[in-house]
Protein backbone atom coordinates (compact mmCIF):
# COMPACT_ATOMS: atom_id res chain seq x y z
CA UNK A 1 0.00 0.00 0.00
CA UNK A 2 1.17 3.13 -1.08
CA UNK A 3 -0.06 7.06 0.75
CA UNK A 4 -2.81 7.09 -1.93
CA UNK A 5 -3.90 3.56 -3.01
CA UNK A 6 -4.44 0.01 -1.60
CA UNK A 7 -3.37 -2.74 -4.19
CA UNK A 8 -4.11 -6.65 -4.45
CA UNK A 9 -2.20 -8.03 -7.69
CA UNK A 10 -2.20 -11.42 -7.01
CA UNK A 11 -0.79 -11.95 -10.67
CA UNK A 12 2.20 -9.61 -10.16
CA UNK A 13 0.92 -7.82 -13.53
CA UNK A 14 3.50 -5.19 -14.53
CA UNK A 15 2.78 -4.62 -18.36
CA UNK A 16 -0.95 -5.04 -20.05
CA UNK A 17 -2.07 -3.30 -23.25
CA UNK A 18 -5.46 -3.73 -22.74
CA UNK A 19 -7.21 -2.44 -19.26
CA UNK A 20 -10.79 -3.09 -18.66
CA UNK A 21 -11.64 -1.26 -15.17
CA UNK A 22 -14.34 -1.27 -13.10
CA UNK A 23 -15.29 1.29 -10.52
CA UNK A 24 -16.97 0.85 -7.67
CA UNK A 25 -18.69 1.67 -4.60
CA UNK A 26 -20.39 -0.97 -2.23
CA UNK A 27 -20.87 -3.11 -5.22
CA UNK A 28 -20.63 -6.57 -4.16
CA UNK A 29 -24.31 -7.79 -5.13
CA UNK A 30 -23.68 -6.25 -8.64
CA UNK A 31 -20.32 -6.19 -9.70
CA UNK A 32 -19.28 -9.75 -10.66
CA UNK A 33 -21.77 -9.63 -13.91
CA UNK A 34 -19.95 -6.49 -15.33
CA UNK A 35 -17.14 -8.68 -14.54
CA UNK A 36 -17.33 -11.96 -15.87
CA UNK A 37 -18.48 -10.31 -18.79
CA UNK A 38 -15.41 -8.00 -19.15
CA UNK A 39 -13.43 -11.12 -18.89
CA UNK A 40 -15.12 -12.74 -21.77
CA UNK A 41 -15.18 -9.57 -24.08
CA UNK A 42 -11.28 -9.66 -23.13
CA UNK A 43 -10.55 -13.17 -23.97
CA UNK A 44 -13.16 -13.37 -27.62
CA UNK A 45 -12.36 -9.80 -28.83
CA UNK A 46 -8.33 -8.80 -27.63
CA UNK A 47 -7.15 -11.89 -27.37
CA UNK A 48 -3.73 -11.07 -29.05
CA UNK A 49 -3.42 -8.50 -26.76
CA UNK A 50 -2.05 -8.62 -23.16
CA UNK A 51 -5.15 -7.40 -21.01
CA UNK A 52 -5.72 -7.19 -17.42
CA UNK A 53 -9.07 -6.53 -14.89
CA UNK A 54 -9.00 -3.58 -12.79
CA UNK A 55 -11.38 -2.97 -9.79
CA UNK A 56 -10.83 0.63 -8.65
CA UNK A 57 -13.03 0.48 -5.49
CA UNK A 58 -13.42 3.16 -2.59
CA UNK A 59 -12.51 0.08 0.01
CA UNK A 60 -15.93 -0.85 0.36
CA UNK A 61 -16.98 -3.21 3.23
CA UNK A 62 -19.77 -5.11 1.67
CA UNK A 63 -17.17 -7.03 -0.14
CA UNK A 64 -17.02 -5.65 -2.97
CA UNK A 65 -13.16 -7.10 -3.26
CA UNK A 66 -14.22 -10.53 -2.71
CA UNK A 67 -16.91 -10.40 -5.41
CA UNK A 68 -14.70 -9.19 -7.85
CA UNK A 69 -12.09 -11.46 -7.38
CA UNK A 70 -14.86 -14.59 -6.89
CA UNK A 71 -16.64 -13.60 -10.18
CA UNK A 72 -15.74 -16.18 -13.45
CA UNK A 73 -12.99 -14.65 -15.19
CA UNK A 74 -11.52 -17.54 -16.99
CA UNK A 75 -8.02 -16.43 -15.46
CA UNK A 76 -8.07 -13.48 -16.87
CA UNK A 77 -5.74 -11.31 -14.15
CA UNK A 78 -7.28 -9.17 -12.22
CA UNK A 79 -5.86 -6.24 -9.59
CA UNK A 80 -7.95 -4.27 -6.98
CA UNK A 81 -6.99 -1.21 -6.27
CA UNK A 82 -8.20 0.99 -3.78
CA UNK A 83 -8.52 4.36 -2.05
CA UNK A 84 -7.54 4.72 1.60
CA UNK A 85 -10.13 4.12 3.98
CA UNK A 86 -12.52 6.97 4.39
CA UNK A 87 -11.78 8.14 1.03
CA UNK A 88 -14.67 8.07 -1.31
CA UNK A 89 -15.42 9.79 -4.13
CA UNK A 90 -16.17 8.11 -8.08
CA UNK A 91 -13.01 10.61 -9.10
CA UNK A 92 -10.93 9.30 -6.74
CA UNK A 93 -11.11 5.96 -8.04
CA UNK A 94 -10.12 7.09 -11.52
CA UNK A 95 -6.58 8.84 -10.08
CA UNK A 96 -5.81 5.44 -9.00
CA UNK A 97 -6.43 4.00 -12.38
CA UNK A 98 -4.78 6.79 -14.43
CA UNK A 99 -2.03 6.07 -12.19
CA UNK A 100 -1.96 2.18 -12.92
CA UNK A 101 -2.48 2.66 -15.96
CA UNK A 102 0.71 4.65 -16.65
CA UNK A 103 2.24 2.06 -14.81
CA UNK A 104 1.30 -0.87 -16.76
CA UNK A 105 2.11 0.98 -20.02
CA UNK A 106 -1.71 0.52 -21.38
CA UNK A 107 -2.41 1.55 -25.14
CA UNK A 108 -6.58 1.31 -23.71
CA UNK A 109 -8.33 1.60 -21.42
CA UNK A 110 -12.16 0.35 -21.18
CA UNK A 111 -14.27 1.37 -18.26
CA UNK A 112 -17.59 0.21 -17.41
CA UNK A 113 -20.22 0.49 -14.29
CA UNK A 114 -20.49 -2.09 -11.52
CA UNK A 115 -23.77 -2.21 -11.69
CA UNK A 116 -24.91 -2.83 -14.99
CA UNK A 117 -27.02 -5.62 -15.81
CA UNK A 118 -26.79 -4.98 -19.41
CA UNK A 119 -22.98 -5.62 -20.25
CA UNK A 120 -22.70 -8.05 -23.07
CA UNK A 121 -18.66 -9.17 -24.56
CA UNK A 122 -19.35 -7.22 -27.63
CA UNK A 123 -19.09 -3.56 -25.15
CA UNK A 124 -15.95 -4.33 -24.67
CA UNK A 125 -15.07 -5.12 -27.92
CA UNK A 126 -16.80 -1.96 -29.18
CA UNK A 127 -15.46 0.68 -26.29
CA UNK A 128 -12.22 -0.95 -27.15
CA UNK A 129 -11.35 -1.44 -30.37
CA UNK A 130 -11.22 2.15 -31.87
CA UNK A 131 -8.54 2.65 -28.96
CA UNK A 132 -6.00 0.60 -31.35
CA UNK A 133 -7.43 2.87 -34.61
CA UNK A 134 -5.80 6.11 -34.08
CA UNK A 135 -9.21 7.14 -31.46
CA UNK A 136 -8.35 8.61 -28.50
CA UNK A 137 -11.45 8.42 -26.68
CA UNK A 138 -14.79 6.27 -26.93
CA UNK A 139 -18.19 7.57 -25.64
CA UNK A 140 -20.80 4.88 -25.53
CA UNK A 141 -24.45 5.38 -27.24
CA UNK A 142 -26.89 3.37 -26.40
CA UNK A 143 -30.63 3.51 -26.34
CA UNK A 144 -31.88 4.94 -23.14
CA UNK A 145 -35.58 5.58 -22.21
CA UNK A 146 -36.96 9.07 -22.87
CA UNK A 147 -36.85 9.65 -19.42
CA UNK A 148 -33.41 8.21 -17.86
CA UNK A 149 -30.70 10.32 -17.84
CA UNK A 150 -32.71 13.96 -17.83
CA UNK A 151 -29.26 15.52 -16.28
CA UNK A 152 -27.70 14.97 -19.77
CA UNK A 153 -30.71 15.14 -21.83
CA UNK A 154 -31.20 18.86 -20.17
CA UNK A 155 -27.56 20.00 -19.32
CA UNK A 156 -24.58 17.85 -19.83
CA UNK A 157 -25.02 17.10 -23.92
CA UNK A 158 -26.46 20.25 -24.98
CA UNK A 159 -24.14 22.50 -23.21
CA UNK A 160 -21.23 20.30 -24.16
CA UNK A 161 -22.38 20.52 -27.46
CA UNK A 162 -22.88 23.89 -27.64
CA UNK A 163 -19.83 24.87 -25.96
CA UNK A 164 -17.13 22.38 -27.33
CA UNK A 165 -18.59 22.01 -30.57
CA UNK A 166 -18.70 18.20 -31.08
CA UNK A 167 -22.18 15.97 -30.47
CA UNK A 168 -21.12 13.39 -27.75
CA UNK A 169 -24.54 12.40 -27.12
CA UNK A 170 -23.78 10.26 -23.69
CA UNK A 171 -20.98 12.64 -22.02
CA UNK A 172 -21.72 11.27 -18.47
CA UNK A 173 -22.69 7.46 -19.89
CA UNK A 174 -20.57 5.72 -17.24
CA UNK A 175 -18.92 3.07 -19.67
CA UNK A 176 -16.36 4.28 -21.90
CA UNK A 177 -12.39 3.81 -23.39
CA UNK A 178 -9.64 5.82 -23.63
CA UNK A 179 -5.96 6.02 -24.44
CA UNK A 180 -3.29 5.85 -22.18
CA UNK A 181 -2.03 8.96 -23.84
CA UNK A 182 -5.33 10.55 -22.56
CA UNK A 183 -4.44 9.21 -19.13
CA UNK A 184 -1.46 11.20 -19.08
CA UNK A 185 -2.64 14.38 -20.34
CA UNK A 186 -5.93 13.60 -17.55
CA UNK A 187 -3.44 13.22 -14.86
CA UNK A 188 -1.32 16.52 -15.63
CA UNK A 189 -4.48 18.50 -15.71
CA UNK A 190 -4.26 21.31 -13.25
CA UNK A 191 -7.98 21.23 -13.41
CA UNK A 192 -8.92 19.17 -10.66
CA UNK A 193 -11.25 19.72 -8.52
CA UNK A 194 -13.22 17.96 -5.21
CA UNK A 195 -16.23 17.64 -7.46
CA UNK A 196 -14.08 15.89 -10.47
CA UNK A 197 -12.89 13.32 -7.58
CA UNK A 198 -16.67 12.74 -6.89
CA UNK A 199 -19.65 12.56 -9.69
CA UNK A 200 -18.08 15.29 -11.75
CA UNK A 201 -15.05 12.60 -12.83
CA UNK A 202 -17.73 11.97 -16.20
CA UNK A 203 -18.08 15.28 -17.75
CA UNK A 204 -14.29 15.97 -16.49
CA UNK A 205 -12.79 13.63 -19.29
CA UNK A 206 -15.14 13.91 -21.48
CA UNK A 207 -14.61 17.52 -21.54
CA UNK A 208 -10.62 17.27 -21.70
CA UNK A 209 -10.97 14.97 -24.90
CA UNK A 210 -12.90 17.47 -26.67
CA UNK A 211 -11.09 20.89 -25.82
CA UNK A 212 -7.64 18.96 -25.95
CA UNK A 213 -8.69 18.09 -29.43
CA UNK A 214 -8.67 13.84 -29.04
CA UNK A 215 -10.45 12.36 -32.26
CA UNK A 216 -13.21 10.97 -30.55
CA UNK A 217 -15.88 8.16 -31.61
CA UNK A 218 -19.14 7.03 -30.31
CA UNK A 219 -19.66 3.22 -29.61
CA UNK A 220 -22.97 2.01 -30.41
CA UNK A 221 -23.78 -0.77 -27.63
CA UNK A 222 -26.44 -2.65 -29.23
CA UNK A 223 -28.43 -2.88 -25.75
CA UNK A 224 -30.05 -0.18 -23.40
CA UNK A 225 -28.01 0.77 -20.28
CA UNK A 226 -29.78 -1.44 -17.72
CA UNK A 227 -29.05 -0.25 -14.13
CA UNK A 228 -30.27 0.92 -10.65
CA UNK A 229 -32.34 2.85 -12.30
CA UNK A 230 -33.52 6.44 -10.66
CA UNK A 231 -36.54 8.94 -10.81
CA UNK A 232 -36.05 12.23 -12.42
CA UNK A 233 -37.60 13.50 -9.77
CA UNK A 234 -36.11 11.83 -6.83
CA UNK A 235 -33.79 13.62 -4.90
CA UNK A 236 -30.69 14.09 -6.95
CA UNK A 237 -28.10 14.27 -4.12
CA UNK A 238 -24.57 15.81 -4.37
CA UNK A 239 -24.34 14.50 -8.23
CA UNK A 240 -26.38 17.52 -9.74
CA UNK A 241 -23.80 20.03 -7.69
CA UNK A 242 -21.19 17.74 -8.92
CA UNK A 243 -21.73 17.11 -12.53
CA UNK A 244 -22.65 21.29 -13.22
CA UNK A 245 -20.51 22.82 -10.62
CA UNK A 246 -17.57 20.70 -13.21
CA UNK A 247 -19.25 22.01 -16.31
CA UNK A 248 -19.03 25.53 -15.17
CA UNK A 249 -15.67 24.95 -13.30
CA UNK A 250 -14.14 23.98 -16.80
CA UNK A 251 -15.96 26.79 -18.33
CA UNK A 252 -13.74 28.69 -16.87
CA UNK A 253 -10.54 26.86 -17.88
CA UNK A 254 -11.22 26.49 -21.40
CA UNK A 255 -12.93 30.51 -21.92
CA UNK A 256 -10.45 30.67 -24.90
CA UNK A 257 -11.47 27.56 -26.92
CA UNK A 258 -15.15 27.48 -26.26
CA UNK A 259 -15.44 31.43 -27.42
CA UNK A 260 -14.07 30.29 -30.52
CA UNK A 261 -16.29 27.65 -31.05
CA UNK A 262 -19.13 27.74 -33.78
CA UNK A 263 -22.07 25.44 -34.37
CA UNK A 264 -21.11 21.73 -33.96
CA UNK A 265 -19.80 18.37 -35.67
CA UNK A 266 -20.64 15.04 -35.34
CA UNK A 267 -18.66 12.12 -34.65
CA UNK A 268 -17.36 8.94 -36.02
CA UNK A 269 -19.61 6.03 -35.42
CA UNK A 270 -18.25 2.60 -34.27
CA UNK A 271 -20.04 -0.95 -33.94
CA UNK A 272 -23.17 -1.75 -36.05
CA UNK A 273 -24.51 -4.90 -37.14
CA UNK A 274 -26.31 -6.02 -33.66
CA UNK A 275 -29.17 -6.91 -35.07
CA UNK A 276 -32.50 -5.50 -33.55
CA UNK A 277 -32.16 -2.87 -31.79
CA UNK A 278 -33.85 -3.47 -28.02
CA UNK A 279 -35.68 -1.19 -26.51
CA UNK A 280 -35.08 0.00 -23.16
CA UNK A 281 -37.16 -0.69 -19.80
CA UNK A 282 -39.35 2.02 -18.59
CA UNK A 283 -38.45 4.69 -15.82
CA UNK A 284 -41.05 5.75 -13.69
CA UNK A 285 -41.46 9.76 -13.08
CA UNK A 286 -43.47 11.17 -10.61
CA UNK A 287 -44.90 14.76 -12.24
CA UNK A 288 -46.26 15.85 -8.97
CA UNK A 289 -42.65 15.63 -7.22
CA UNK A 290 -41.25 17.29 -10.15
CA UNK A 291 -43.84 20.22 -10.02
CA UNK A 292 -43.77 20.29 -6.45
CA UNK A 293 -40.07 20.91 -6.35
CA UNK A 294 -40.18 23.69 -8.89
CA UNK A 295 -42.36 24.93 -7.10
CA UNK A 296 -40.82 25.05 -3.79
CA UNK A 297 -37.45 27.00 -5.54
CA UNK A 298 -39.53 30.15 -5.68
CA UNK A 299 -39.61 30.49 -1.51
CA UNK A 300 -35.97 29.20 -1.30
CA UNK A 301 -33.91 30.72 -3.72
CA UNK A 302 -35.66 33.95 -5.25
CA UNK A 303 -33.27 36.28 -3.62
CA UNK A 304 -30.48 34.47 -5.50
CA UNK A 305 -31.97 33.80 -8.81
CA UNK A 306 -33.03 37.63 -9.00
CA UNK A 307 -28.57 38.40 -8.52
CA UNK A 308 -27.65 35.53 -11.12
CA UNK A 309 -30.46 36.29 -13.98
CA UNK A 310 -30.98 39.17 -16.09
CA UNK A 311 -34.01 40.90 -15.44
CA UNK A 312 -36.25 40.17 -18.03
CA UNK A 313 -35.24 36.10 -17.55
CA UNK A 314 -35.90 36.47 -13.91
CA UNK A 315 -39.32 38.08 -15.16
CA UNK A 316 -40.07 34.75 -17.45
CA UNK A 317 -39.53 32.64 -14.78
CA UNK A 318 -41.93 34.31 -12.45
CA UNK A 319 -44.17 33.59 -15.16
CA UNK A 320 -43.65 29.95 -15.51
CA UNK A 321 -44.25 29.85 -11.98
CA UNK A 322 -47.90 31.18 -11.87
CA UNK A 323 -49.07 29.09 -14.88
CA UNK A 324 -51.46 26.63 -14.00
CA UNK A 325 -50.11 22.70 -14.03
CA UNK A 326 -52.29 21.57 -17.39
CA UNK A 327 -50.61 24.65 -19.17
CA UNK A 328 -47.15 24.16 -17.49
CA UNK A 329 -44.43 24.71 -20.36
CA UNK A 330 -40.49 25.50 -19.93
CA UNK A 331 -39.23 26.95 -23.24
CA UNK A 332 -36.29 25.86 -24.29
CA UNK A 333 -34.32 28.74 -25.50
CA UNK A 334 -35.54 30.16 -22.43
CA UNK A 335 -33.79 27.06 -20.23
CA UNK A 336 -30.71 27.59 -22.62
CA UNK A 337 -30.69 31.36 -21.23
CA UNK A 338 -30.94 30.49 -17.64
CA UNK A 339 -28.14 28.08 -18.18
CA UNK A 340 -25.96 30.70 -19.54
CA UNK A 341 -26.97 33.07 -16.57
CA UNK A 342 -25.90 30.56 -13.87
CA UNK A 343 -22.22 29.75 -15.71
CA UNK A 344 -22.00 33.26 -16.51
CA UNK A 345 -22.78 34.37 -12.88
CA UNK A 346 -20.82 31.30 -11.41
CA UNK A 347 -18.04 33.00 -12.98
CA UNK A 348 -18.45 35.98 -11.43
CA UNK A 349 -19.42 34.84 -8.16
CA UNK A 350 -22.34 37.17 -8.11
CA UNK A 351 -23.19 34.41 -4.78
CA UNK A 352 -21.71 31.45 -3.17
CA UNK A 353 -21.22 28.84 -5.61
CA UNK A 354 -22.87 26.08 -4.06
CA UNK A 355 -25.65 27.88 -3.54
CA UNK A 356 -25.86 29.13 -6.97
CA UNK A 357 -25.82 26.02 -8.30
CA UNK A 358 -28.32 24.75 -5.39
CA UNK A 359 -30.61 27.36 -6.80
CA UNK A 360 -30.03 25.80 -10.43
CA UNK A 361 -32.40 22.67 -9.34
CA UNK A 362 -35.75 23.72 -8.71
CA UNK A 363 -35.66 25.26 -12.35
CA UNK A 364 -34.17 22.11 -13.42
CA UNK A 365 -37.23 20.45 -11.85
CA UNK A 366 -39.38 22.37 -13.69
CA UNK A 367 -37.61 21.86 -17.38
CA UNK A 368 -37.65 18.30 -16.86
CA UNK A 369 -41.34 18.40 -15.96
CA UNK A 370 -41.94 20.29 -19.68
CA UNK A 371 -39.87 17.83 -21.12
CA UNK A 372 -41.59 14.93 -19.97
CA UNK A 373 -44.88 16.49 -20.46
CA UNK A 374 -43.94 17.37 -24.52
CA UNK A 375 -42.61 13.99 -24.83
CA UNK A 376 -45.38 11.96 -22.99
CA UNK A 377 -46.58 10.20 -26.32
CA UNK A 378 -43.04 10.09 -27.82
CA UNK A 379 -41.30 7.47 -28.96
CA UNK A 380 -37.48 6.92 -28.07
CA UNK A 381 -36.67 7.95 -31.58
CA UNK A 382 -39.10 11.04 -31.39
CA UNK A 383 -38.05 12.29 -28.28
CA UNK A 384 -34.52 11.71 -29.60
CA UNK A 385 -34.72 13.92 -32.28
CA UNK A 386 -36.66 16.74 -29.65
CA UNK A 387 -33.54 16.64 -28.00
CA UNK A 388 -31.09 17.46 -30.87
CA UNK A 389 -33.84 20.29 -31.95
CA UNK A 390 -33.30 21.50 -28.29
CA UNK A 391 -29.60 21.49 -28.49
CA UNK A 392 -30.15 23.13 -31.75
CA UNK A 393 -31.63 26.07 -29.98
CA UNK A 394 -28.62 26.35 -27.39
CA UNK A 395 -26.08 26.23 -30.20
CA UNK A 396 -27.94 29.28 -31.93
CA UNK A 397 -28.25 31.19 -27.98
CA UNK A 398 -25.07 30.49 -27.79
CA UNK A 399 -24.08 34.57 -28.60
CA UNK A 400 -26.10 35.31 -25.69
CA UNK A 401 -23.54 33.35 -23.50
CA UNK A 402 -20.97 35.45 -25.18
CA UNK A 403 -22.29 38.78 -24.14
CA UNK A 404 -23.11 37.98 -20.76
CA UNK A 405 -19.77 36.29 -19.76
CA UNK A 406 -18.01 39.30 -21.23
CA UNK A 407 -20.30 41.44 -19.77
CA UNK B 1 -15.38 29.98 -52.51
CA UNK B 2 -16.17 26.04 -51.35
CA UNK B 3 -15.74 23.12 -53.40
CA UNK B 4 -18.86 21.17 -52.61
CA UNK B 5 -19.26 16.94 -54.04
CA UNK B 6 -22.85 16.00 -54.33
CA UNK B 7 -23.12 12.34 -54.71
CA UNK B 8 -26.77 11.14 -55.84
CA UNK B 9 -27.88 8.49 -58.51
CA UNK B 10 -30.45 10.40 -59.85
CA UNK B 11 -29.59 13.41 -62.76
CA UNK B 12 -32.55 15.63 -61.95
CA UNK B 13 -31.39 15.91 -58.31
CA UNK B 14 -27.50 16.47 -59.21
CA UNK B 15 -28.57 18.65 -62.45
CA UNK B 16 -31.05 21.03 -60.20
CA UNK B 17 -28.68 20.83 -57.04
CA UNK B 18 -25.54 21.72 -59.01
CA UNK B 19 -27.46 24.97 -60.98
CA UNK B 20 -28.64 26.43 -57.75
CA UNK B 21 -25.18 25.56 -55.58
CA UNK B 22 -23.17 27.12 -58.57
CA UNK B 23 -25.20 30.23 -58.79
CA UNK B 24 -24.93 30.65 -54.67
CA UNK B 25 -20.92 30.53 -56.02
CA UNK B 26 -19.43 27.43 -55.27
CA UNK B 27 -17.87 25.20 -56.81
CA UNK B 28 -19.46 21.69 -57.49
CA UNK B 29 -18.79 18.75 -58.43
CA UNK B 30 -21.02 15.20 -58.82
CA UNK B 31 -20.96 11.60 -58.38
CA UNK B 32 -23.67 9.11 -59.77
CA UNK B 33 -22.90 6.41 -57.02
CA UNK B 34 -20.66 5.76 -54.28
CA UNK B 35 -18.47 3.63 -56.54
CA UNK B 36 -14.87 4.64 -55.04
CA UNK B 37 -16.13 7.48 -53.77
CA UNK B 38 -13.42 7.66 -51.08
CA UNK B 39 -10.94 8.00 -54.15
CA UNK B 40 -13.30 10.58 -55.94
CA UNK B 41 -12.54 12.58 -52.60
CA UNK B 42 -8.54 12.15 -52.36
CA UNK B 43 -8.63 13.43 -55.93
CA UNK B 44 -11.03 16.51 -55.64
CA UNK B 45 -10.86 17.50 -51.77
CA UNK B 46 -14.37 18.66 -51.75
CA UNK B 47 -14.64 21.04 -48.66
CA UNK B 48 -18.64 19.80 -48.16
CA UNK B 49 -20.25 16.39 -49.57
CA UNK B 50 -24.11 16.27 -50.31
CA UNK B 51 -25.03 12.51 -50.22
CA UNK B 52 -28.03 10.91 -51.13
CA UNK B 53 -29.07 7.69 -48.60
CA UNK B 54 -30.43 5.83 -50.80
CA UNK B 55 -29.00 4.82 -54.39
CA UNK B 56 -29.69 2.12 -56.25
CA UNK B 57 -26.23 0.24 -55.65
CA UNK B 58 -25.34 1.86 -52.83
CA UNK B 59 -26.49 2.53 -48.72
CA UNK B 60 -25.44 6.40 -48.30
CA UNK B 61 -25.55 5.48 -44.35
CA UNK B 62 -22.76 2.77 -45.13
CA UNK B 63 -20.91 5.64 -47.14
CA UNK B 64 -21.46 8.38 -44.38
CA UNK B 65 -19.46 5.55 -42.28
CA UNK B 66 -16.53 4.80 -44.60
CA UNK B 67 -16.05 8.82 -45.06
CA UNK B 68 -16.30 9.50 -41.36
CA UNK B 69 -13.43 6.93 -40.84
CA UNK B 70 -11.30 8.16 -42.95
CA UNK B 71 -12.11 12.33 -43.23
CA UNK B 72 -13.10 12.67 -39.43
CA UNK B 73 -14.25 16.40 -39.86
CA UNK B 74 -15.25 16.47 -43.29
CA UNK B 75 -18.39 18.38 -43.42
CA UNK B 76 -21.52 15.84 -44.82
CA UNK B 77 -25.54 16.54 -45.75
CA UNK B 78 -27.98 13.69 -46.15
CA UNK B 79 -30.21 13.99 -48.47
CA UNK B 80 -32.93 11.77 -48.42
CA UNK B 81 -36.63 11.65 -49.79
CA UNK B 82 -37.94 9.95 -46.63
CA UNK B 83 -37.38 10.47 -43.11
CA UNK B 84 -37.28 7.25 -41.88
CA UNK B 85 -33.51 6.70 -41.89
CA UNK B 86 -33.17 8.54 -38.35
CA UNK B 87 -34.17 5.40 -36.87
CA UNK B 88 -31.18 3.99 -38.06
CA UNK B 89 -28.24 5.40 -35.59
CA UNK B 90 -25.45 5.39 -38.45
CA UNK B 91 -27.35 8.90 -39.34
CA UNK B 92 -26.06 10.80 -36.65
CA UNK B 93 -22.19 10.61 -38.13
CA UNK B 94 -23.84 12.97 -40.67
CA UNK B 95 -23.33 16.65 -39.85
CA UNK B 96 -27.13 17.63 -40.88
CA UNK B 97 -29.89 15.93 -42.87
CA UNK B 98 -32.22 17.47 -45.56
CA UNK B 99 -35.86 16.18 -47.20
CA UNK B 100 -35.06 16.32 -50.79
CA UNK B 101 -37.24 19.43 -52.09
CA UNK B 102 -37.00 21.29 -55.26
CA UNK B 103 -36.88 24.37 -53.01
CA UNK B 104 -32.98 24.15 -51.56
CA UNK B 105 -33.80 27.14 -48.92
CA UNK B 106 -33.17 24.37 -46.14
CA UNK B 107 -30.37 22.88 -47.72
CA UNK B 108 -28.46 25.82 -48.72
CA UNK B 109 -28.95 27.24 -45.24
CA UNK B 110 -27.68 23.88 -43.71
CA UNK B 111 -24.29 24.11 -46.13
CA UNK B 112 -23.43 27.79 -44.98
CA UNK B 113 -23.76 26.40 -41.26
CA UNK B 114 -21.35 23.20 -41.71
CA UNK B 115 -19.02 25.56 -43.20
CA UNK B 116 -19.16 28.13 -41.27
CA UNK B 117 -19.15 25.86 -38.05
CA UNK B 118 -15.06 26.38 -36.42
CA UNK B 119 -13.46 24.45 -33.65
CA UNK B 120 -9.94 25.77 -32.33
CA UNK B 121 -6.80 23.78 -33.26
CA UNK B 122 -5.73 24.02 -29.86
CA UNK B 123 -6.68 24.15 -25.80
CA UNK B 124 -6.99 27.46 -25.92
Amino acid sequence: MNEERYEENPQNVTEAEMVVAIPSYREAKLIAYPTSQAALGLKRYFRDKKYVLINCDNNSDDGTKEAFFGAETEDVPQIYISTPPGVRGKGNNFRNLFRKVLELKAKAVVVVDADLKSITPQWIKHLGEPLFNDFGYVSPLYVRHKYDGTITNSIAYPMTRALYGRRVRQPIGGDFGFSGDLARIYLASPTWTEAVSQFGIDIWMTTLAMNNNIPICQAYMGRPKIHKPKDPGADLGPMFAQVVGTIFDLMLHNTGYWMQVKWSKPTAIYGFGLGEVEMPPPVKVSEGKLAQNFRDGFDKYQDIWRKVLTPDNMNKVLEIGQLPDEHFDFPTQLWAKLLYDFASSYHKEVADKDEVLASLIPLYFGKTLSYVRKTARMSVQQAEEFIENECMVFEETKPYLLERWGA
Amino acid sequence: MAKILIVDDEEHIRFLYSEELSDEGYEVVTADSGYQLLERIEQEKPDLIILDIKMVDYNGLDLLQDIRNKYYDLPVILCTAYDTFKEDMKSIAADFYVIKSFDLTELKNKIKMALETSMPSKEG
